[in-house]
């Protein structure tokens, strides 16, 4: 050794002259390199027998670099591979004969000590993997260690088949239930892995994925015959995480989504329809029923895979529209519209709810939800009366006693409702005419509650919409005014009279109706003329015309044995019992002619007076349910109330009658006729020649937000436009229009 | 404890206790970390190592302080062999020279070339090597300035060369008439060896071509760019993918601008443009643009065409744009630097828009060389370097204010100069010799 450094440092000195003495050296001793190699061999061959304990790794070092620094690197690396490519051979042969279960076993323990025998490999030959590896091309040691292994162990054709089968087998016992080595599935799949990723793909993953799908391909066929839809979700949700911890402790984490998609394929993208449509635990029994677990199972199962969740949308979708559809077209209910109303409020609160708790509040399926009230809300075109019936029940006294949230809270879930509506000007219509008829009696429960609807209302549609709606607070508290002003003016002249209350309305603001005043009583009659001389008097200029038909009076009478009450009565009411003054008994044509009461409210009001129990301060002849007009009316003397106070109230249907709600409804589209028509002149005056179609769609856009303007209302109001010289038709292309400034 | 952590050698008969925390600095993957690993039966009182003691106490001083210290008894060449024995070698790279600043480079050698004269370029490698291309011939040294096997392409003109990486070097050669050779291909640094031929297509027909300057985009972005001349007028910038060795697209020149002719390309990343510069005297008119290769546009250019120039007018000689990306910085032959700002639209408007600095009236005292080299910039962590004649000058800060100049006593004129893991190499046009600059490392307080 001492020597062989000094020829190393006599090379260093001739270096500086030329090159050939280097080479001569090399030739000094032929037999050197095969010497060397040998101990190298034989120090391999001990490390494989893990009799490493006695090598000098200081003295196999030095042997590998000289080898390399007298340019015997191929003759070093060449032996390297003949010697471990032996060594794997009788690896093979050990692993091959491993019985049955010990097969793995004993492959995952060749692998431990061919890596840590590569390992020691390497750092003898670290020199060569530096200086002569990346020189001439040739794979570095450890690496050569690892396809080495690959070739000879691995696709070795005895074990290659087995090994696969090994682990499939593995994982198929763990999936029936079995407890299987998960150190040693992971050790063996780690080993795939390190063999570079195409080993593990093309030895491991990809037939694993195939056993898989026709495995649950399978297991879905059958547990879809023998299960409802909520448990077949449950087991398909089990096996999708069980595969996820699969892969999580013994998988590569690229698997994952591999083996995920495959399950979700074929356990749920392929019985997407039927699952849904399952017969009494499909999609539609699981909304019925709130069962929010399932419906949520269902949203994440389905969110996995292509088309799942507008599968679910959509069988919702057409569920929410048939029920809707039955629910507003259901004769029975419509008949008390603050059930109906209600129910329709409960339905939404319902869903809106499964949404938020099962499907993650997913704006496509509030969509669905959103659409499909609209849908069939609009089915039915009393809708919007109905709605409105309902505010004015809750308005009346279903709030009372409600805190200032909660009414804002009902109030909001009207409005959501109100959003839905397509003819919005109807529920202005019927809104109107119910709020007047809360103020005029003054059964509103609270003015805020009212005013905060109207705000809701104007931010939804706008000023326009509820300017009347403000107009008739307005008018309530300047009434107030004028009545406390016209008291404190004239309380001397008026005496010891009867005390008038009067509202003014301003005509236009409130749904009145120009009906024939009644013949009020002269007691009454002389009040009122002192309050028009007064009210003319301080405003010139004005109308005033009394809506007998919507006044009420309190009235004092006095029954036999002295029994005293107060009457709270409708104004037609008082004038009816105020001729019972002067007259016993009267008959229906007397009383008709007295007051001048239209027919039909007469009846009404002499119904309420004679026919209800315990309110039949007047007595009628012959007895029985229903006016007629031979009938003959006289004073109860026997009358008797347990409260000093009884209120006559008027018999109303609180739904409209046929014939009004016809009337209604022609003054609706009598209505819309200016609106459409103001639309198509705005239209026309900024587009000055459009063809029919177009204005058609521009004037449903335009007014959308009121009411659904239909297209031959629109044809119509055209061609009344046409007569009216706004607009011309074109004179070549009769389609188009033409604006007439 | 501590006695446990202590380890004797005999190196070469000398004796040397040093302790396994400082054998650790080596890393395992060295000759000394296999060494007591615990694979092989380590806990020996004293392990013997048949080597050069004098060599092994300066590397056991290196691992010990990080510094390295060569007595004057110890050749350096002598030293790398032996670190390489150790598997030390990347351990004294690091601790040679210290980080890059122009401001206190020293000259840490000059190493002598073949032949005289017609040297074309330098270019530092990542790791501290360099290769200078010198006629047709492509010359690689490794950090230790010893010289691998040259390099060339059919021993054709070699117009350009630049690092992939510090084991991968590109070369961009002239195509002799009716042969179709010449090109760009890729070398291995450590064996000469051709890795890649880079093709051109046009309308899918790969067509022999010229491949004069090059650029490299940068770290994650694996494009090469390159001014390309076919023989039937392909003219225009060649870009390809240096990781698939394919041709990702062709910008072909546009009239008025010569793009296939290019001195400089450079990528610049904040625009992502190249800037491609054709300069006098190549052409008789300089032309300075970006181009948009997404949209094959050219958002930005100045020229000085249009105006009639005297021998004594000022003329960009060389162009770089600054890190910054806001300003393309040029030169002239009286070593004036000049400005374009990058922001100002373009300038169009012939030969405007040059901001040159009056600091050069001081400077040129004296007469250009006779054998002059023509000026070249660049720029490196806000430094600003420019080569004329025999000296090298170094600017720094915002307002790039002359700070230090390199000079050394023979070698001629510098014909051009590189930048390269943290080493600065110019060559020398007269005696082809090349000068290595680095940094000291860090002293010791």
């Amino acid at each position: 050794m001492n020597a062989q450094s000094q020829s190393q440092s006599q090379s260093q000195r001739r270096k500086n002259f030329k090159i050939e003495a280097f080479k001569h050296k090399v030739e000094l001793d032929p037999k050197y390199a095969e010497r060397t190699w040998k101990v190298l061999e034989h120090a391999i061959h001990e490390i494989y027998n893990n009799n490493a304990s006695r090598l000098s790794f200081e003295e196999l070092y030095r042997s590998a670099y000289n080898m390399v620094l007298h340019k015997y690197g191929d003759k070093l690396y060449s032996g390297l591979v003949a010697t471990m490519t032996a060594h794997l051979n009788k690896i093979a042969k050990s692993v091959e004969s491993a019985q049955g279960g010990l097969f793995l076993e004993k492959l995952n323990h060749k692998w431990a000590d061919h890596n840590k025998a590569l390992q020691m490999i390497r750092d003898i030959l670290m020199y060569m993997d530096r200086s002569y590896v990346p020189t001439s091309h040739k794979t570095p040691v450890h690496e050569l260690g690892l396809n080495l292994w690959r070739d000879h162990i691995i696709h070795s054709p005895n074990i290659q088949a087995r090994l696969q089968d090994t682990l499939l087998d593995l994982v198929q016992r763990e999936r029936t239930g079995d407890v299987i080595n998960r150190g040693l599935m992971r050790n063996i799949t780690k080993m795939l892995m390190d063999l570079g990723s195409s080993v593990y793909q093309d030895d491991f993953e990809k037939p694993f994925l195939d056993v898989s799908a026709s495995f649950y391909s399978g297991e879905s066929q059958q547990f879809i015959e023998c299960c409802d839809c909520g448990s077949y979700l449950k087991k398909a949700e089990r096996r999708l995480n069980e595969e996820i911890e699969r892969v999580s402790h013994y998988l590569d984490a690229k698997t994952e989504v591999k083996i995920t998609s495959a399950v979700e394929r074929e356990m749920i993208a392929n019985h997407m329809q039927r699952l849904v449509h399952m017969d009494n635990s499909g999609l539609v029994n699981m909304l019925i029923d709130d069962k929010y677990d399932d419906l949520s199972r269902m949203y994440s199962l389905f969110k996995r895979v292509p088309d799942g969740l507008s599968t679910i949308r959509d069988v919702m979708t057409s569920y929410l529209r048939e029920r809707g559809r039955v629910l507003v077209t259901d004769t029975e209910r419509l008949k008390d519209p603050v059930e109906f109303v209600q129910c329709l409020l409960n339905e939404k609160d319902k869903h809106d709810k499964i949404i938020s708790t099962a499907f993650n509040n997913d704006k496509t399926f509030q969509n669905a939800l959103n659409s499909s009230f609209e849908y069939f809300i609009n089915l039915n075109n009393r809708s919007p009366e109905s709605i409105s019936l309902y505010l004015d029940d809750k308005l009346r006294k279903g709030l009372k006693g409600a805190s200032e949230e909660e009414v804002e809270v009902v109030l909001d879930k009207v409005m959501m409702l109100f959003r839905y509506l397509q003819e919005k000007d109807v529920f202005e219509k019927y809104y109107k005419q119910h709020l007047a008829k809360r103020l005029l009696s003054g059964k509103t429960v609270s003015d805020d509650a009212e005013r905060s609807m109207i705000v809701k209302l104007k931010t939804e549609c706008g000023y326009q919409f509820t300017s009347k709606l403000e107009g008739m607070f307005t008018d309530m508290k300047t009434s107030e005014d004028t009545m406390l002003d016209f008291y404190a003016k004239q309380s001397a002249e008026l005496g010891d009279g009867p005390t008038l209350a009067v509202q003014i309305l301003t005509t236009g603001s409130w749904p009145t109706q120009p009906t024939a005043a009644c013949n009020l009583p002269p007691e009454i009659l002389t009040v009122c003329e002192k309050f028009r001389t007064y009210y003319l008097g301080t405003h010139s200029g004005r109308r005033l015309t009394w809506q007998t038909n919507m006044g009420t009076a309190d009235i004092k009478a006095t029954f036999g044995k002295g029994h005293k009450h107060e009457l709270n009565v409708s104004t037609y009411q008082m004038c009816v019992l105020m001729l019972f003054n002067s007259a016993d008994g009267l008959t229906y044509r007397e009383i008709e002619q007295a007051t001048e009461i239209p027919a039909l409210d007469l009846k009404r009001c002499l119904q309420s007076l004679a026919c209800v129990k315990g309110k039949n301060v007047l007595r009628k002849e012959p007895m029985s349910k229903d006016i007629s007009e031979e009938d003959v009316f006289y004073f109860n003397d026997k009358f008797t109330s347990k409260f000093v106070k009884v209120k006559i109230g008027t018999v109303v249907a609180q739904k409209e009658s046929e014939p009004e709600k016809q009337e209604m409804r022609q003054r609706v589209e009598e209505d819309r006729k200016p609106q459409i028509e103001a639309a198509i002149v705005r239209i026309m005056k900024s587009r000055r020649v459009l063809d029919h179609n177009s204005i058609v769609a521009e004037v449903t856009k335009q007014l959308q937000s009121r009411f659904l303007p239909n297209p031959v209302v629109i044809k119509k109001r055209i061609e009344s436009l046409i007569e009216r010289e706004f607009l011309e038709r074109d004179k070549a292309d009769r389609k188009l229009y033409r604006y007439l400034a | 404890m501590a006695s446990r952590d202590r380890v004797r050698f005999n190196v070469g008969g000398q004796l040397f206790e040093t302790t396994s925390t400082t054998l650790a600095n080596a890393g395992r993957e060295s000759m000394l970390g296999a060494l007591l690993d615990e694979s092989w039966n380590p806990g020996q009182p004293e392990y013997f190592i048949d080597r050069n003691p004098a060599c092994f106490s300066t590397l056991l001083d290196l691992l010990r302080t990080g510094a390295l210290h060569i007595p004057s008894n110890v050749p350096e060449k002598l030293l790398y062999r032996e670190a390489l024995y150790y598997g030390l070698l990347d351990h004294v790279r690091g601790a040679k020279w210290g980080p890059f600043d122009g401001n206190t480079l020293r000259l840490a050698d000059s190493v002598p070339g073949r032949a005289p004269g017609d040297g074309t370029a330098i270019r530092g490698a990542p790791d501290g090597g360099c290769c200078v291309a010198h006629g047709s011939v492509v010359h690689v040294y490794n950090w230790m300035l010893e010289e691998r096997r040259p390099i060339s392409l059919d021993y054709q003109q070699v117009n350009d060369v630049g690092y992939i990486d510090a084991n991968s070097i590109v070369i961009t050669a002239r195509e002799r008439l009716g042969k179709g050779d010449g090109g760009m291909a890729v070398f291995s640094a450590a064996t000469g060896e051709l890795r890649h031929r880079f093709r051109v297509e046009h309308g899918r027909q790969p067509k022999s071509f010229t491949a004069g300057a090059l650029s490299l985009a940068g770290l994650d972005d694996h494009r090469i760019f390159s001014s390309c001349k076919g023989r039937l007028n392909e003219y225009g910038i060649g870009v390809w993918d240096h990781n698939t060795g394919q041709q990702v697209d062709f910008f072909y020149e546009h009239p008025g601008c010569s793009l296939g002719d290019a001195d400089k390309l450079q990528w610049l990343p904040s625009k992502n443009c190249l800037m491609v510069a054709t300069l006098f005297p190549r052409t008789d008119n300089c032309f300075i643009g970006l181009l948009d290769l997404r949209d094959k546009s050219i958002p930005w250019c100045w020229s000085d065409a249009g105006i009639t120039m005297n021998l004594e007018d000022k003329r960009v000689l060389h162009a770089i744009a600054m890190e910054d990306g806001h300003s393309i910085c040029v030169i002239n032959q009286y070593d004036d630097l000049g400005f374009i700002d990058l922001r100002a639209g373009n300038t169009n408007s012939a030969g405007t828009g040059v901001r040159w600095s009056s600091r050069s009236k001081l400077m040129n005292q004296k007469v250009p060389y006779e054998e002059s080299c023509y000026p070249k910039l660049a720029t490196h962590n806000g430094q600003l370097f420019s080569c004329m004649n025999d000296s090298i000058s170094v600017f720094s800060g915002s307002e790039h204010v002359l700070t230090s100049t390199l000079r050394r006593s023979y070698g001629g004129s510098i014909c051009d100069f590189s930048i390269g893991g943290d080493r600065l190499f110019a060559l020398h046009n007269e005696e082809n010799v090349f000068d290595v600059w680095d940094s000291p490392p860090c002293p010791i307080i």
